[in-house]
């Protein structure tokens, strides 16, 4: 392995939470190459596979271009394969867009939304072996893009970094649903490049005993454009979570609107929470606010439950619900969000409350 | 119903209870009095079970039964309630889902039949009407954004729907304008059974004009230093409590 696609260690800050090359050990994450593959493509979804010659021009003008960290650099020169999506212009996909992880090692995937096209895209993670995996996505001017990823527990490594490119008016909502793994970490890079894009982030993350970091940079490059982020977490046993959000407005991106917040619920002792969110302002005229909060449920609450009747584990799971649900509402399509809130329940259920 | 012996209660180390007595029988509407400081929340919350009271001597007996070693939750199916003075918002938890949950427990434990959604939605609806609980209020996050007089209220509602033996209101007045308190207390009122006791905790007789007792303690120090029937609140009023509490020294 040359120098230049050395794994980041804990001295680089922002592996600081997460100790990559001591999860991985010797092995790393080998030179096999993962899987990514598409359930039943909804009708307008054009597909190309990357492991064939002729890249077509839309896949030879955005493959690669995103990636811009050590991690995803070496998906990018060693994975092998994978698969690229695009969505014409003017296309609304009415149909859910699977995506699928599997297999172990590295592996690509790109999206490309053009100008008006809309799409929701679930995201699966599995959790058999260690991955790495690297998804660009670019969506053009006045895109949509609703985006619901939800990893399972793993006793693997799973990394994957998504790297968005947002034109004129495009909007994109993601969330984020953890529930650990050896080590996980989900690492998103978005790009506001057009004026009036917005991107909207919300996260859950129930860890029994597991570790689960989500590492946000979102960059203002332009004025008039527009962020939010709601990560919650519940730690339980020795479970460790970590949300690291970057926000940086550009010099001149004037009118730019940016809110951050993460909560973490520690339910005991040996539970850790790192929550970092960070901003850098180089533009005068902004609206930012950040903030990030520690805690166990509340005593007063909890009280006043009981004294109504519910037992203390049924209150205790109330609370925990009520704690995360306003990250969940913010799942735009009902089937997604139950499906992620059904995993929200079955998490709960082996977390010692 | 309620026979308090001799309760010392400590809060935090500090001796906040020395040596209350109180007796209330089914049927009766007793009113707790007294100035600030002088236990009547420690009270409320040592009765309905809240954790951190450390009861350092003496007795609560409820039907026969020492409510001491019990949880929170069993006490409120046993039919213990508390109208708190401050009821907590709960953001994310609706309010009918609160009362659904909450119905359902206290049946689950009494080995009753749990109810379904649409059965504890017309038994509400039934009794918020009175209340003037509005079907967008039941929506709403649990008491979040909620008045002063709707979050009492709400209170009321849940005491109309659980149906409990021993009612205990704590400061159910504070924060209430007049109108409001009028409303509170025609639905506490009406609650008033042969079966059912009350305690009601109070710091002003304002209450006590609407909500009227069968007997008043004053509580200063902690303990029960006067005892009296209704005509004791308007004493209180006219001498104020510094002079009462000098009078049964």
């Amino acid at each position: 392995m040359t120098a230049a696609l050395a794994l980041p260690t804990r001295r680089v800050e922002e592996w600081k939470y997460s100790d990559l090359a001591r999860a991985l050990g010797d092995a790393g994450f080998g030179e096999s190459s993962a899987r990514v593959s598409v359930g039943k493509p909804p009708a307008g979804v054009e597909i190309f596979d990357l492991d064939e010659p002729n890249r077509p021009d839309w896949v030879k003008a955005h493959y690669g271009k995103l990636s811009n960290n050590a991690v995803s650099a070496v998906s990018l020169a060693k994975a092998r394969g994978g698969i690229a999506l695009r969505i014409p212009k003017g296309k609304v996909v009415e149909e859910v867009l699977s995506l699928d992880f599997s297999g172990e090692g590295h592996v690509r995937a790109l999206l490309v939304l053009e100008e008006g096209a809309a799409l929701t895209l679930s995201e699966a993670f599995d959790a058999g072996e260690t991955r790495n995996a690297g998804l660009e996505i670019v969506l053009g001017p006045n895109a949509r893009l609703d985006h619901v990823r939800l990893s399972p527990v793993s006793d693997m490594v799973q990394v994957e970094e998504i790297s968005l490119t947002l034109a004129r008016d495009a909007v994109y909502r993601g969330h984020f649903a953890n529930f650990g793994a050896k080590l996980s970490r989900t690492e998103l890079a978005i790009a506001l490049n057009g004026e009036g894009a917005e991107a909207h982030l919300s996260g859950v993350s129930v860890l029994a005993d597991h570790h689960a970091d989500v590492t946000t940079q979102v960059s203002h490059a332009v004025g008039r454009t527009q962020s939010t982020q709601l990560f919650k977490k519940v730690v339980s046993g020795k479970a460790q979570a970590v949300y690291q959000g970057k926000v940086v407005v550009a010099h001149g991106a004037n009118g730019s609107d940016s809110r951050q917040t993460a909560k973490a619920l520690l339910l005991d002792g040996w539970a850790e929470a790192d929550l970092k969110p960070e901003l850098e302002i180089f533009a005068d005229d902004v609206k930012c606010a950040h903030g990030a909060a520690v805690g166990d449920l509340d005593a007063d609450s909890l009280f006043y439950l009981r004294a109504r009747g519910i037992p203390e584990q049924e209150a205790r799971h109330l609370l925990i619900h009520a704690f995360l649900e306003d990250a969940l509402t913010d799942i735009a399509n009902a089937d997604l969000r139950e499906t992620v809130r059904g995993a929200v329940s079955d998490a709960l259920n082996r977390v010692s409350a | 119903m309620l026979d308090i012996k001799n309760l010392h209660v400590a809060v935090g180390g500090k001796e906040i209870l020395k040596g209350l007595n109180l007796r209330v029988e089914a049927g009766q509407v007793h009113a707790i009095m007294g100035p600030n400081g002088s236990g009547k929340s420690t009270l409320s919350y040592v009765l309905a079970g809240r954790a951190g009271y450390d009861i350092t001597e003496g007795s609560i007996s409820y039907n026969g039964e020492d409510l001491v070693p019990l949880p929170p939750e069993e006490r409120a199916a046993k039919g213990v309630f508390l109208a708190m003075q401050y009821p907590v918002e709960i953001p994310g938890v609706t309010t009918m889902m609160f009362l659904k949950s909450a119905l359902n427990a206290q049946r689950r434990s009494r080995g009753e039949a749990e109810m379904d959604a649409i059965g504890v939605l017309k038994t509400v609806r039934k009794k918020a009407a009175a209340l003037n609980v509005s079907e967008e209020m039941l929506k709403r996050a649990l008491n979040v954004g909620f008045s002063g007089g709707e979050k009492k209220r709400l209170e009321i509602l849940q005491m109309a729907l659980f149906e409990p033996k021993l009612a205990i209101l704590d400061e159910t007045d504070s924060g209430l304008d007049i109108d409001a308190l009028r409303l509170v207390a025609e639905g506490v009122n009406g609650l008033r059974s042969p079966e059912r006791a009350m305690l009601v905790i109070t710091h002003y007789q304002r209450l006590l004009d609407y909500i009227v007792p069968d007997r008043i303690h004053v509580l200063a120090k902690g303990r029960i230093v006067a005892e009296g029937g209704k005509e004791l609140a308007l004493e209180l009023e006219a001498k104020g409590y510094e002079q009462i509490v000098k009078d049964a020294a």
